[in-house]
């Protein structure tokens, strides 16, 4: 994929000036990044564990009310990490493990949307205390080992290769 | 300080400093932990503080095993970072100001819960709760800007 227009365009944004002119912006948005996705892991650890039978009489329907808390979580963590992304396009979108952890945020959302779309209603109705149907736990797994990975490619983009920053 | 510098010195501050992958891994492991802690931390309390109030919270507290699975993980991989450079993180106001708010923050949460089994007061389940979001909230933002300010 041919990222470069992309970059060239992203250093030309407003964007891109506010990260570069003001030295507080990178800290800011790391500690926003890491507090966003503490939140949102905590709503979906509380879901997914839930749906796993652990924690069973948690009442599911209520522990739904964490998925816009999910949400709103991951919308801080897509402008925090837009921000970085302008602050150094060429860097990010030639790090190999940048682009994994696109990937796999790829399919962490088809896989929420399959829990959205596929299992939601059903996982409602469960009763305190009730298993969930096999395939949701299936879901549930796929979420928390895909976020978790996601995090870890986070953590590890400095050391990618591909990129220099 | 004489322990700090044996520590520091040792094969795991070599691990962490000198190896290719023992700083990123052992980092990746601390932001695994530190999601999952704070995840479990952060949830309990927004239930304590009135989110979702069809949850029972004594039913919500099995997460616990899920939380101190995370904090295993963060006191392991914290010790191993610590032997990176532990003669100056002990001297840096980040690192001393982050372990005192986990500690604190610990503490407030077996206080919280106590508060809720006792039946206390919704005011002071609350108020609890909110010193303890703080607290670990503290120690998340000065653990990250323990690499900008000294």
């Amino acid at each position: 994929m041919n990222w470069e227009p992309l970059a060239t365009w992203l250093e030309t944004t407003i964007l891109h000036e506010w990260m570069v002119n003001f030295y507080w912006m990178f800290p800011l948005m790391e500690t926003l990044h890491f507090l966003g996705l503490s939140i949102m892991f905590g709503a979906l650890l509380l879901i997914d564990c839930r749906v796993l039978g652990l924690g069973k009489f948690i009442n599911m329907k209520a522990a739904m009310a964490f998925i816009p808390v999910a949400i709103a979580a991951f919308a801080i963590n897509l402008i925090s990490g837009i921000l970085f992304l302008a602050a150094d396009p060429f860097n990010y979108l030639a790090n190999l493990v940048f682009q994994w952890k696109i990937a796999l945020i790829i399919i962490a959302g088809i896989n929420a949307l399959w829990f959205w779309f596929g299992e939601h209603e059903e996982l409602s109705r469960l009763a305190d205390g009730q298993d969930a149907p096999y395939r949701a736990k299936v879901v549930a797994l796929i979420s928390l080992v895909i976020w978790v990975l996601v995090i870890i490619a986070g953590r590890m983009i400095p050391y990618g290769p591909g990129g220099s920053g | 300080m004489d322990f700090l510098l044996w520590y520091e010195n040792g094969p795991l501050g070599a691990f962490v400093r000198e190896s290719l992958w023992g700083y990123p891994i052992t980092l990746s492991s601390h932001a695994v932990g530190m999601a999952t802690v704070m995840g479990v931390v952060l949830a309990l309390n927004f239930r304590v503080l009135g989110y979702a109030k069809n949850i029972s919270i004594l039913a919500f507290d099995r997460l616990f095993l899920v939380g101190w699975i995370g904090f295993a993980i963060n006191l392991l991989s914290g010790l191993v970072l610590f032997a990176g450079s532990a003669s100056s993180y002990v001297f840096q106001g980040t690192f001393q100001l982050k372990i005192g708010a986990i500690l604190v923050g610990g503490v407030l949460m077996k206080l919280v819960m106590n508060s809720v089994r006792e039946n206390k007061s919704l005011t002071v389940q609350k108020a609890l709760a909110a010193t303890c979001v703080a607290c670990w909230v503290v120690g998340l933002v000065t653990g990250r800007l323990m690499a900008y300010l000294v």
